[in-house]
């Protein structure tokens, strides 16, 4: 099983570009994290992945097999962000269906156990709660016990219990070498979930590398204080090594800079009269802000 | 052809759960076929037959056009609407399988709708048949129904699932009454009865009522309900090719 390479991949919608030259390899085994603004075109690269859609131009390719060819349906397990459940069917009904599907599939009672619907077993699949379908859905993908996962904002609808069940059993899942891809509009989960993170605005990469380079590479760490009574002087501090920019809301002052541990003692042998000294780490939150320009948008939906 | 039967068991147990197939396929036929046999009484006279048998044949090819027009095309728009469609390409099963196990269920089911309705009227009302003509009749209506399937193809096309569902409605309901399967098309004003005896409908009921009087069929009905079908598929084809190329 090879990498998922993306190679100058565009998409067109009549006038509209989605994509617009994205090149990115997705590497095997390993979980990547794809974010991006609303519209970005995440959507878009993962229906090219799953064959459901055509590339205008470029390929789209998993190790040596292209995108939309049959034999890698047998391989990739997906869930997409609608959670279709096929009405009059019973639960236990819709996975065994499924499970047929596949030549090696999982367990139904792994499937029931994954997707925590154990009770819920015999109920119509479609009488289960938004929170369900989601959790039925990721079942389903899991259901060929594939090799490759994609997983489109897999968490979006599920309540927190869910959230924090569905990254254990993805855990035990990466552990195992699957290859996962995943969007989500829950920075904190990419943070805490991805080997890889990949960002991309206007349907191209903007920076790829895992969490802690994405993080460093930007001047975003910051020391803050309160400086009591007189002292403060901008021109002096940007003069300090790593300082990259010095922000104050009255008493309070902010330096943003690359090492924090460099210059702390600088600041407290400056003799400038500071209390409530504060390190702050950078937060992939503030790396996506600065690289897309537009804020993190918790719980919403890019279709 | 593990999966194929599989996949067959599961269209039809999602079609026979349906609360819409329970009213429409067997409830309202049965209702209607009760109401037109007793109305006219069973025992008259019409068209070489009696209308116990007459209107057997009608609210049964009522019933199957429903179910294979209406239904069939509802639940399709709907499958497209809610993303199952897409879900179902993403794993191994063939379109081409996945299609022909709905067509499979459907079969089967029109099948019972058939056993349910010629067991009723054997039961309620004492139809007699030699069983030649029970099977010869039986048999026609499940095959005519196949047409129906290709235009319920054609209507789950409909992107928007509330104008597919008063279409499809609209349709074979339109269907059925103009076709005569509600009352004969003699009486029809005249130009009705032309529009009428054109319809895949008329083709359809009237090949049974021909065969229950134990008459003359009129074989050009055959060509008729197979031009429809294949007419009904390649309008349906040509839309999907051109969503696939958009």
């Amino acid at each position: 099983m090879g990498p998922i390479v993306y190679d100058q991949v565009v998409k067109t919608y009549g006038s509209r570009a989605a994509l617009q030259g994205l090149s990115l390899t997705l590497p095997a085994g390993k979980v990547t994290a794809l974010l991006g603004p609303n519209g970005a075109g995440k959507t878009t690269a993962i229906s090219i992945l799953l064959g459901l859609s055509k590339a205008t131009r470029g390929t789209v390719r998993v190790g040596e097999q292209m995108a939309g060819d049959r034999a890698l349906r047998e391989r990739m397990g997906a869930m997409l962000q609608e959670s279709p459940v096929a009405d009059g069917l019973r639960v236990r009904e819709m996975l065994q269906l499924f499970r047929g599907y596949y030549r090696d599939p999982l367990p139904l009672e792994h499937l029931l156990m994954i997707s925590g619907l154990e009770q819920k077993a015999g109920r119509r699949a479609s009488s289960l709660s938004g929170g369900e379908k989601r959790r039925l859905a990721f079942a389903l993908a899991m259901a060929g016990n594939p090799d490759i996962l994609v997983l489109d904002e897999p968490t979006t609808g599920m309540d927190v219990e869910s959230r924090m069940r569905f990254w254990d059993v993805l855990k035990v899942y990466a552990m195992q070498g699957k290859t996962i891809l995943f969007t989500t509009h829950y920075l904190e989960e990419a943070d805490a979930v991805a080997d890889h993170i990949a960002v991309i605005a206007d349907g191209q990469l903007v920076a790829e590398g895992t969490p802690q380079s994405l993080k460093s590479a930007m001047p975003l760490r910051k020391i803050s204080f309160r400086i009591i009574g007189e002292g403060f002087d901008e021109q002096l501090m940007l003069k300090w090594p790593g300082v990259r920019e010095v922000r104050w809301y009255g008493e309070q002052t902010e330096l943003f800079c690359e090492d924090t541990d460099r210059l702390l003692p600088l600041v407290l042998r400056s003799g400038i009269p500071l209390t409530d000294i504060q390190i702050h780490a950078a937060r992939l939150e503030d790396v996506f802000q600065r690289l897309t320009g537009t804020h993190a948008d918790n719980g919403g939906s890019n279709r | 052809m593990k999966s194929f039967v599989a996949q067959s068991r599961a269209e039809m147990l999602r079609l026979v759960r349906s609360p819409f197939f329970l009213l429409f396929s067997v409830l309202m036929p049965v209702a209607f076929y009760s109401i037109f046999a007793v109305l006219n009484g069973t025992s008259v006279e019409v068209g070489g037959t009696t209308w116990g048998t007459y209107s057997l044949m009608s609210m049964t090819a009522f019933s199957l056009i429903g179910t294979a027009a209406g239904q069939f095309g509802i639940r399709l728009s709907y499958e497209r609407k809610d993303g199952l469609i897409r879900l179902m390409k993403l794993t191994p099963l063939s379109t081409g399988a996945w299609a022909s196990a709905k067509i499979a269920a459907h079969l089967l089911v029109h099948l019972i709708i058939i056993a349910v309705m010629f067991g009723y009227s054997a039961i309620a009302f004492r139809t007699e048949m030699s069983a030649w003509l029970w099977v010869a009749s039986g048999l026609w209506l499940l095959v005519g129904s196949i047409p129906f399937l290709a235009l319920g193809i054609l209507l789950g096309m409909i992107r928007n699932t509330d104008a597919a569902t008063a279409i499809a409605n609209l349709v074979y309901m339109g269907l059925s009454v103009l076709g005569g399967l509600w009352m004969p098309l003699s009486t029809f004003p005249d130009w009705m009865q032309k529009v009428g005896s054109m319809l895949p409908s008329h083709a359809y009921a009237s090949v049974s009522w021909s065969i229950v009087a134990g008459g003359e069929v009129d074989w050009l009905d055959v060509p008729v309900l197979l031009g429809y079908g294949a007419m009904f598929l390649m309008i349906a084809l040509m839309l999907h090719r051109r969503r696939e190329n958009a």
